[in-house]
């Protein structure tokens, strides 16, 4: 039996209120397996961030229930199972990457002295060391990218959710995420992330879910779903088609 | 409490770090020490204008503080997914909220300290200069209580924006009812007044019910004015004094209950 590191059930949520009211996830449910690479895709208005601001607490889903590491949502505490590495991630433009860092690992209750080398080991692992003592303002995209993704890794989570992590990096940041990525699966942690980059996903992920207009689509591994002599976009852009064609025939 | 400390103390970073901090305070300082040429320019009084001058100073360049950077640190967390970064560690909101708020109120104390002693300078050069004129309940220990109650004030109208900004949808909208309220609150008693006293006193005549109850709604932001007490050296008791802390602690209190309470109702989708 699968151990579960996050489960979705039947979520559904709306935005607006009674005539603007949209429906942007509709009974979701997928889970992700300990120890795996998930890639959560689906094109831009798909459902993807909310899905994940719903995870993290910052959305109330309007039915439906989450599980992480067995822990309901509202039933207990566990981001601290969990790092978040956001589309675009700011940051205190006038805190230093370290003070950032810190700030972070404090409030994910770690001690000034385990923060201090873990945040030491990341920002080398990311080539930040460089700018250590550097005002997050001053950053470019990359390296805010970057950042983000040692913000996330901080606290050492089992977990770790990146959405869009490859946006915005140039071919060696991205080269050097998938790596990272790697690196995660083999010391056994669980990544969810999302992203438009198709071939990113078939290169680093185990299973995936395809959801579009806050419907799921596909949930499963990704050797299964790629058909043979075929890849991942190919069968990716006839999912999308299919369900709008779908889409349109109802209406 | 741990979490409140470490958001506070980053808070207050950013805050001290930023340009808008120091052109107020520098604005703010020019301004007490202008006091010196100011005051010049009146014939009588020249203590009790250099010290309501300093006084006023420090109360404008503390609206300017939570106005322009206090709501811009707070409005930059929501509109720009800042807050993501904190929420989606074990961190309540309360905490954030609290932790947040004593972040800027150590910003607002840290201006008022050196506005205050830029004030100070500019007075004590006024009041030697034409010592005919210092105030004859003139203290240092009262203009010191003044100060602090002033600080207070502006730790209320802090708490007012907090409370506006937990559930306005845009940070310009707080911004708008903060000041509103900010407005009320210093006139309220004034109003009041004249609303009871005057049976002349257009629409509202009649209306003493409506303006009490307002009065009950909004903080009396007028108790926390002492310059007239300070200027005059006027009485001000440590017993009133005390009064007026505990009244704008409870206040400070009670907002940022509520501003808790809505927030967390708050959909945080950036």
């Amino acid at each position: 039996m699968m151990i579960s590191s996050l489960l979705c059930n039947d979520l559904c949520k709306s935005f607006g209120k009674k005539r603007t009211k949209k429906q942007v996830l509709k009974d979701l449910s997928f889970s992700v397996a300990k120890e795996e690479v998930f890639g959560f895709l689906g094109p831009n208005g798909a459902g993807k961030s909310t899905t994940i601001k719903i995870i993290l607490g910052f959305l109330r889903p309007d039915s439906g229930s989450i599980e992480v590491s067995g822990i309901g949502a509202g039933l207990g505490e566990y981001r601290h199972l969990i790092g978040y590495l956001p589309e675009l991630p700011f940051f205190y433009n006038h805190l230093t990457a370290l003070e950032t860092l810190m700030m972070s690992g404090k409030l994910s209750g770690m001690k000034q002295k385990e923060v201090k080398d873990s945040a030491a080991h990341l920002l080398e692992r990311l080539t930040l060391s460089h700018a250590t003592g550097q005002k997050v303002g001053g950053f470019s995209k990359g390296m805010k990218q970057r950042l983000g993704l040692a913000n996330a890794l901080i606290h050492d989570p089992p977990i770790l959710i990146l959405d869009e992590p490859m946006s915005g990096l140039d071919p060696l940041g991205r080269y050097q995420v998938k790596q990272l990525i790697r690196d995660l699966k083999a010391e056994g942690k669980t990544v969810f992330f999302s992203s438009h980059i198709l071939s990113d996903i078939e290169e680093l992920c185990d299973r995936i879910a395809i959801i579009h207009t806050g419907e799921l689509l596909y949930s499963g591994s990704v050797v299964d779903f790629v058909a043979e002599n075929q890849n991942l976009e190919d069968n990716f852009i006839d999912i999308i088609r299919q369900k709008d064609e779908a889409c349109c025939v109802d209406a | 409490m741990r979490n409140v400390k470490i958001l506070g103390f980053a808070t207050f970073i950013e805050g001290g770090r930023h340009k808008a901090l120091w052109t107020i305070v520098a604005f703010s300082v020019l301004l007490t020490l202008g006091n010196i040429v100011f005051t010049t320019m009146f014939s009588w009084d020249l203590g009790k204008v250099a010290i309501e001058f300093g006084l006023s100073a420090i109360s404008f360049s503390g609206l300017l503080l939570i106005f322009f950077l206090g709501l811009k640190i707070m409005a930059d967390d929501l509109e720009r997914g800042r807050i993501y970064m904190i929420l989606s560690r074990p961190v309540s909101i309360s905490e954030y909220m609290v932790g947040k708020f004593l972040g800027l109120a150590l910003i607002l104390l840290f201006a008022t300290v050196i506005l205050g002693i830029s004030a100070a300078i500019s007075m004590s050069f006024v009041l030697a200069e034409y010592p005919g004129f210092v105030p004859p309940g003139f203290s240092w220990q009262i203009y010191l209580m003044a100060l602090t109650c002033q600080w207070l004030g502006l730790l209320v109208v802090l708490a007012i924006c907090f409370f506006w900004f937990s559930f306005s949808s845009h940070s310009f909208v707080a911004l708008i009812f903060s000041a509103c309220s900010y407005l009320l609150g210093q006139n309220m008693e004034t109003l009041r007044y004249v609303i009871e006293k005057n049976p002349q006193a257009g629409f509202l005549t009649g209306q003493e019910w409506l303006v009490r109850l307002v009065s009950w709604i909004f903080p009396n932001l007028s108790l926390f004015d002492k310059k007239t007490v300070a200027a005059y050296g006027l009485a001000f008791s440590w017993f009133e004094f005390s009064l007026i802390v505990v009244y704008g602690c409870s206040y400070i209190g009670l907002l940022l209950f509520f501003s808790v309470l809505l927030f967390k109702r708050k959909e945080l989708a950036a």
